[in-house]
């Protein structure tokens, strides 16, 4: 019978449940309360008020939202793929949570350390790709089919400058040879560990937006572009088809595209602090408050972004990709590199 | 302008948009000026000129409308959608409007009839929360004024009577004016005759037959009508 709550968490049939159920409601917290922020935010911009009737400020609307989605009958058209149909929700679900469990949200508050941190949170983000395209080939719908294949190209081709702006960041760490004290131990730092980025500013006091601002910049935009974000959603394009990829998705089973969506944010505003902002650097205030805080700064400005830019078309979208961004990033990553070796 | 130059100048219309939504995001934020009505909870302010179906008018000193059912209204609309009846009403001299039924529905707003009545007494109201669950939008206008209609009868009846009875007294003061001004005459003929007679007596037979004449006239008038029959005697003295 264990006696604390560590003594619970150190037997590990237990661990991996508690883990997993403490990471689903904080991040569906996170979305109900990104969902509610979202809207306020737009009708600020708006200069409209935003929800106010349910809960105070109108706080627990996106509750009501949930609830509503919840109980709604789960529509399985007769026409559809149903394996893919029916996974690819979970399957767009499923790895975001994984993402979040590589965070460095403080020196030692990381649910999973790993080596490759940053390579597994790319590689989850890539999993969320397949997962909408069987979405949209599975629902046997042309709008869903235009919004998936929209959304693979996309996210495809943003991937490029994403990683690139990133690598920059890594071969920053990796060829300066910081060393950090670790456990006792002196280890040399490993770029690709999102911990030693995060303690390598941390050492220097210098955040990396300052050594690297066009792959702040170019990751910026990517991560808009892998999230689906406006002025990036085509794969959604409401204007243009329908819903695009979750078209013939209702209830739960949209609702979890939802929470993915706006994980994804959480997770590319996540990965910008540790790249770019210093992870939990920060006077006063405890180290995973400030990466939260920080955090949620990088999602206002993307929300700020939504409202303030029109959707581009496929052709511009296809065009700044890899007439703009992807140069750019390779001349980034080309002038680090050269720098760091003369150096 | 080259490559770095064009993607320079696009980010730099970038910042300009966000600079915008910024600012717009600030007054509302921390300006705390949206500008959302909350309508149910609050009221938007109609603007004085704001037309909506026509209304009776409740004129402050008699606690009702003014109107004497003469149709000119009904008359004058060109979307036939006022219907009015009603005319003499036991004991007053005023017409009086017995029904007033105004079809919303059909009213174009034109305010011909606004313009059309002699009293006066429609004008345009400023209802707006006009939705409903059928076409019909058929109002009795005159529904409102019904509960007072008995008490301005009433009113009505003594500010008749009251006129009448100062017509009446006025009438006749008027003709005692003339007998007097006759006798008078009559007197200053007799006194042309003698003229060596009593010259002194001249100015109390002049005043004094119309004073005490007037008052048998207001005898017949009800008990009510006290306060002009004071009344009457002061504003005659300087006429005769």
């Amino acid at each position: 019978m264990p006696e604390t709550l560590s003594q619970l968490l150190d037997d590990s049939v237990l661990a991996m449940p508690i883990a997993a159920g403490l990471i689903m409601g904080a991040l569906t917290i996170n979305v109900l309360m990104l969902v509610w922020a979202e809207r306020k935010v737009s009708a600020w911009i708006q200069r409209r008020m935003g929800p106010t009737e349910v809960g105070p400020f109108g706080l627990l609307q996106t509750l009501a939202d949930m609830l509503k989605l919840i109980s709604k009958q789960l529509i399985t058209p007769s026409n559809v793929d149903k394996p893919l149909f029916h996974l690819a929700p979970l399957l767009a679900f499923a790895p975001v949570i994984a993402a979040v469990a590589l965070m460095p949200f403080s020196k030692s508050l990381i649910l999973v350390q790993n080596d490759f941190g940053l390579l597994f949170v790319f590689a989850f983000g890539g999993i969320a790709v397949i997962a909408i395209f069987m979405a949209g080939w599975g629902s046997n719908n042309k709008y869903a089919l235009l919004g998936a294949i929209r959304s693979v190209a996309q996210s495809i081709s943003y991937e490029i400058p994403l990683i690139l702006s990133a690598l920059s960041v890594v071969l920053v760490v990796n060829a300066m040879g910081f060393t950090l004290a670790s456990g006792g131990s002196i280890v040399v730092a490993n770029g690709l560990d999102l911990s030693h980025i995060v303690m390598a500013q941390d050492q220097h006091g210098l955040w990396f937006v300052l050594v690297q601002p066009i792959a702040a910049i170019i990751y910026f935009i990517s991560a808009l572009a892998e999230t689906n974000r406006a002025p990036f959603d085509i794969p959604e394009a409401e204007s243009e088809l329908v819903a695009g990829f979750h078209t013939e998705y209702s209830g739960m089973r949209f609702s979890m595209f939802f929470f993915a969506e706006y994980t994804n944010m959480l997770i590319v505003s996540m990965l910008a602090v540790v790249l770019f902002f210093g992870g939990w650097d920060g006077p006063v205030l405890p180290g995973p408050l400030w990466f939260f805080l920080k955090s949620y700064m990088v999602i206002f400005v993307m929300m700020w972004v939504r409202w303030t830019f029109p959707r581009l078309r496929f052709d511009q979208l296809m065009t700044f990709c890899w007439k703009v961004m992807i140069p750019l990033s390779i001349l980034n990553l080309l002038a680090t590199a050269f720098v760091v070796a003369v150096l | 302008m080259g490559y770095f130059g064009k993607v320079l100048s696009g980010f730099g219309s970038l910042l300009t948009g966000m600079r915008i939504t910024f600012s717009q995001f600030a007054k509302t934020f921390f300006g705390r000026k949206n500008v959302t009505l909350q309508y149910p909870k609050e009221q938007p302010k109609l603007a004085p000129a704001f037309r909506s179906a026509i209304k009776l008018i409740r004129f402050e000193e008699t606690g009702t409308h003014d109107c004497v059912a003469c149709k000119a209204c009904e008359r004058i609309c060109p979307s036939y959608c006022i219907k009015l009846s009603g005319g003499k009403v036991e004991g007053i001299k005023k017409k009086r409007v017995a029904e007033f039924e105004m079809d919303f529905s059909l009213c174009s707003l034109c305010g011909l009839c606004i313009d059309a009545c002699p009293t006066d007494t429609l004008e345009y109201s400023k209802v707006y929360e006009e939705a409903g669950y059928n076409r019909d939008w058929r109002v009795d206008l005159v529904a409102e004024f019904r509960e007072y209609e008995a008490e301005f009868v009433e009113k009505q009846r003594v500010i008749e009577e009251k006129a009448a009875t100062a017509k009446k007294a006025k009438a006749e003061a008027a003709k005692k004016a003339k007998e007097a001004k006759k006798a008078k005459e009559a007197e200053k003929a007799k006194e042309a005759e003698a003229e060596a007679a009593d010259t002194a007596e001249k100015p109390d037979t002049a005043e004094k037959p119309p004073a005490l004449e007037a008052k048998p006239a207001k005898a017949d008038a009800p008990a009510k009508a006290e306060v002009p029959t004071a009344e009457v005697p002061t504003a005659e003295a300087p006429k005769s």
